[in-house]
């Protein structure tokens, strides 16, 4: 690894300040799970570190309606927390798939979702549950939010202009009677990174049974979550295993997987389909219950 | 019992390669090749010399001026420059290397070093290295074992073939001949020891501490090219599993010490160690002749191992898949070739059993495939041809402890091999069970001779220092070893000390290798015990004043041998000091040559024992994705008496969790230009306790005549078997035979797909 300077704002003005003053010369570290790893492989070599691990502003996990999550949660709080275990299941349930313990401790919701990786699972399940990203720098009085859905640009890419940094991310409230379910396929190891993924939301009338609202999002799906227009195929059903199979094969349809190491196109395919029909199967049995 | 220095792992109390520290040490960055093959042109390393903080910088240029340096290393095949000279033979082929004060300078040395290179067409697969005018990797072959036979004019650096019987009369007999093609491609070992050097050449003398394997012939080949004498130090090490068997990194480092004049360390990162050593690709041709009720009556049988860009460590090892190469079972007429071919991949080295392991795989996936097609059970086929005592080996040896059937009972068993398998309601879950059989061989000199010795001296402290060459690898052998002492001397674990590999310390031993040491280092530890028990005996006897045949042993002193007398004893502290000079006696082990057996014939010695071993597994394959699940396993082997059942059980159960990676999703992948695309952990999957299955610990232990308390090796046959077992399971869950590793979720349902007559072109 290079030498770098190392520093460790106190203050989103200040981090901001840095980031601004250093250009393309500063790299912004959280929990550090992905970018030390990217510094000793020197597919970054930065004059500094910009430590956001000190920023007080960036911490807090609070469930109050909606779920305000600050940046520097660690994706294990996720899957911990009684709140987002019990309101929004989904979430803690791709949170508890993400590497193992060890990272999930070190890893954080806001570098998660600003390094914008493709094959990953918390920015999928954050899309599924249509999550607002909270940006802040630039004039410390403002902040802006961008929906999820619009924050990633490409692999890697973000809104996030010079100066900014990711300060939270808010999740609204799921109404009642709603199932979410997200499912990984690795090669491997459960523990490596996903070769696909699924969110699924479903939210069912209690009177009729009938789907009233539903949302599948799929990882490593394409350049960015790829959220499903064929989701919408459930609406005013029921939703039978039928009709979820056939929405499944539609939304792998829309995906755009990308051959790697992780196997061939048409196999990605297959596995988008498979986990997002089990994944809509799953979130229906738990929107009943 | 757990091993001695567990507690003190656990407590991050041991030191390895990585923690120790030597005054006034630089350190050193390599300088690689990024391409497979290429000619330098010119190197200029100005800028890097003026960095300040750059010691030296190490070239070809550094080591052409240095009359006291040969250019050339390798103790089995001698084909590796200690840098780069004309051209480089692989990505990451080392070029030079940058000295600096700190890591971090010596980085950023190595990327201002400017190498003009010419590219080469490269070879990167055995095919491409076999062709018909194909670019050539070395011009010259250097072989040193005698046993290698290199090919003049083509790239094969070694080439032999093994026999028995007559093949032609054997096809001729059988009733119907099967003919596959297996192969699997290259993985790493990913040992969590990163290969790590220090060297000081200091008052014409080298001292190098390392966590290689081998530390003794090292030696001898540092003394060989710096001629000047060197000591070998070795440290715990944090696991080799066969990449750190031969030397890549010591030599060089040590020439880089000598222009340095002074202490250099080099410690590779992760992705280098994926440029070091690998395990090899391998190919195998095998066609096997049997009659109708299954006797298998021949086997031809060609293997192609791409040893990569030098044959250092890699040409031996597939020269001696020859030993083995019929497998455990009894085949009366067989013809086996072995071709070792250079290529521009990196070197390869044994991995945990040499390529037994993918060479078992073919003939024990081809066997069930024989089975299936004559109606014969799996397991009745196997106990028809399984070796017995008494059989001979395609080597011609006698085999004794020919336990085979026995593991392959104790495996099944264990899995439950005749329980139904859970019915799949919906059919999208298939179930089987596979098993595999093999035999593996150990390290054996040619003729009769001692390559182990072992020394044991009375401290005045009272301990008992065992002094050993055996590598501690994690592989247990200092507690083994200070077991096999304390019952040879008759006193307790608290009165040992082992001291391991240190050649200036310790008697030779040839390496930490092919299960070797438990048979080699246990008897050698024996024999020197039997040596130093009278001399101490007779040191009492003149101390007490008494007749030597009234003293014994005993835990913690020299005492008298009618128990009715309670004094007339003395302690070891006692003894050892009041002798004042050293109670020391030295051991070796023996063995080669040729074996008499109980048929009144003599017998010749390709392996001082066989071991055999067999793993059975349960599989669940996810028919809608491809993903194979190992639900249980459970390896046996004949390890003789077992001296630390434990171990043993880790040692195979640790094999079986390594080699599923292989087996199931690990490969080393290189695009069209040569490059290497997953030389990280980040892009490469390995095994975790997640892809761990159910397992059931196993062993058979008949005391093996000969070994030290009748214990045989047996530290990497658990791996040897996996592949062959889980190729099996889901040729049983699916009907069709895989015949390439790894089992990757895609081609596992590519395979569902055109069994089902359901093309996959659904989605393009």
């Amino acid at each position: 690894m290079r030498p770098f300077e190392y520093i460790r704002p106190a203050t989103v003005g200040e981090a901001s300040r840095i980031l601004t003053e250093r250009g393309e010369g500063a790299f912004v570290i959280g929990g550090g799970s992905a970018a030390v790893v990217m510094l000793r492989l020197g597919v970054v070599r930065p004059e500094c570190v910009v430590d956001l691990g000190g920023v007080a502003a960036l911490r807090g996990l609070e469930a109050n309606g909606a779920l305000r999550i600050g940046a520097l949660t660690s994706i294990r709080a996720l899957e911990l927390d009684g709140s987002v275990r019990a309101r929004w299941g989904l979430l803690a349930e791709a949170a508890s798939q993400v590497a193992n313990v060890r990272v999930r401790n070190a890893a954080t919701v806001g570098g998660a979702v600003a390094y914008g990786e493709p094959q990953t699972d918390t920015p999928t399940a954050l899309a599924a549950l249509n999550a607002t990203v909270r940006i802040a720098g630039g004039d410390p009085e403002r902040e802006r939010a961008v929906p999820i859905g619009e924050f990633h640009l490409g692999p890697y890419e973000t809104v996030l202009a010079p100066g900014e940094i990711v300060a939270g991310v808010d999740v609204p409230a799921q109404p009642p009677h709603t199932g979410g379910a997200h499912l990984k396929f690795t090669i491997g190891s459960p523990e490596n990174k996903p070769a696909a993924n699924a969110s699924a939301l479903v939210t069912l009338d209690p009177a009729s049974g009938k789907c009233v609202a539903a949302r599948v999002v799929m990882g490593a799906a394409g350049p960015t979550p790829v959220a499903a227009q064929a989701a919408e195929g459930l609406l005013g059903d029921f939703p039978t295993p039928e009709r979820i199979a056939e929405v499944a094969a539609a939304a792998a349809e829309e995906a755009d997987p990308m051959e790697d190491l992780r196997g061939p196109v048409w196999h990605k395919r297959r596995l988008l389909k498979v986990l997002t029909e089990r994944a809509l199967l799953c979130a229906t049995q738990r929107a009943q219950a | 019992m757990p091993t001695l220095e567990a507690a003190d792992k656990a407590a991050g109390r041991v030191a390895y390669m990585g923690d120790l520290l030597v005054p006034n040490m630089a350190h050193a960055k390599i300088v690689r090749s990024p391409l497979p093959h290429a000619r330098i042109r010119s190197i200029d390393a100005q800028a890097a010399r003026a960095l300040p903080g750059v010691v030296c910088v190490l070239t070809r240029d550094e080591v052409r001026a240095d009359p006291d340096m040969e250019e050339i290393y390798g103790f089995v095949y001698r084909d590796a420059p200690l840098v780069a000279m004309d051209k480089t033979r692989h990505q990451g082929d080392i070029v030079a290397v940058v000295v600096a004060e700190d890591a971090a300078t010596a980085e950023a040395g190595a990327e201002l070093v400017d190498v003009d290179y010419e590219e080469l067409p490269a070879v990167m697969n055995v095919r491409d290295a076999l062709a018909d005018g194909a670019p050539r990797v070395h011009e010259e072959f250097f072989p040193i074992a005698p046993e290698l036979r290199p090919q003049p004019g083509t790239n094969i650096c070694h080439q032999a073939t093994i026999g028995c019987g007559d093949v032609e009369r054997g096809f001729a007999e059988a009733d119907f001949v099967y003919e596959d093609e297996f192969s699997a491609p290259p993985v790493q070992h990913c040992a969590l020891d990163l290969h790590a050097v220090i060297s000081q050449v200091e008052d014409g003398q080298i001292t190098v501490w390392t966590n290689c394997q081998s530390p003794f012939p090292l030696g001898r080949e540092l003394e060989r090219i710096f001629k000047m004498p060197a000591r070998v130090i070795v440290p715990y090490v944090g696991g080799g599993f066969g990449s750190k068997s031969r030397d890549r990194l010591e030599c060089v480092v040590t020439a880089a010490a000598k222009l340095a004049r002074r202490p250099v360390r080099c410690v590779l990162s992760q992705e280098e160690t994926f440029m070091t050593f690998i395990r090899p690709a391998y190919a195998n041709r095998i066609q096997t002749g049997v009659k109708r009720d299954g006797t298998i009556t021949a086997r031809r049988n060609t293997f192609y191992v791409d040893v990569g860009g030098y044959a250092i460590s890699g040409a031996r090892s597939a020269n001696n898949t020859l030993k083995v190469a019929t497998g455990p079972y009894r085949i009366p007429n067989a013809e086996v070739n072995c071709r070792a071919v250079y290529t521009n991949k990196p070197p390869s080295s044994p991995y945990r059993g040499l390529p037994t392991t993918q060479h078992t795989m073919a003939y024990e996936a081809q066997l069930d495939r024989i089975a299936r097609d004559l109606g014969i059970d799996r397991l009745e086929i196997r106990r028809k041809n399984l070796a017995r005592d008494g059989d001979t080996h395609i080597t011609g040896d006698y085999l004794r402890s020919a336990h085979a059937q026995e593991c392959m009972e104790q495996a099944t068993v264990a899995i439950g091999w005749d329980d139904p398998l859970p019915a799949s309601l919906d059919g999208k879950t298939l179930r089987g069970r596979g098993v595999s059989c093999t035999i593996k061989y150990t390290l054996t000199p040619a003729s009769r001779m001692s390559e182990n010795g072992a020394e044991i001296a009375l401290g005045t402290d009272g301990v008992f220092e065992v002094r050993i060459g055996t590598v501690n690898i994690g592989q247990g052998s200092d507690t083994v070893m200070a077991q096999i002492a304390g019952d040879a001397l008759g006193v307790g674990l608290d009165a040992l000390r082992i001291v391991h590999s240190d050649t200036a310390r310790t008697p030779v031993d040839s390496s930490t290798t092919a299960s070797r040491s438990t048979y080699h280092m246990g008897r050698a530890v024996v024999d020197a015990a039997d040596a130093l028990k009278p001399r101490i005996i007779e040191a009492a006897a003149q101390l007490l004043e008494r007749d030597a045949d009234s003293l014994v042993l005993a835990r913690d002193g020299v005492a008298p041998a009618d128990e009715s007398e309670d004094e007339g004893g003395v302690t070891y502290a006692e003894l050892a000091r009041r002798v004042g000079s050293p109670l020391a006696a030295q051991g070796e082990c023996i063995v080669g040559g040729t074996y008499d057996a109980p048929d009144g014939k003599t017998y010749p010695i390709a392996s001082t024992f066989w071991t055999f071993a067999s793993c059975a597994a349960e599989v669940e394959i996810d028919a809608e994705t491809g993903q194979i699940r190992i639900v249980k396993a459970a390896a046996s082997a004949t390890t003789g008496a077992a001296i630390n059942p434990r171990s043993i059980e880790t040692q195979l159960e640790g094999g079986v969790g390594q080699e599923l990676g292989p087996t199931l999703f690990e490969q080393m992948t290189w695009d069209d230009g040569g490059q290497l695309l997953n030389a990280a952990l980040l892009d490469y999957p390995l095994p975790t306790m997640e892809t761990m299955p159910h397992y059931e610990p196993r062993y058979v232990d008949h005391p093996f005549e000969g070994g030290p308390f009748g214990a045989k090796g047996m530290g990497e046959v658990g791996a040897v078997v996996v592949p062959g077992a889980v190729l099996n399971a889901v040729y049983d869950a699916t009907g069709v035979l895989f015949r390439e590793m790894p089992l990757l979720p895609h081609k596992i349902l590519e395979a569902l797909d055109a069994r089902e007559g359901e093309p996959r072109s659904a989605y393009p």
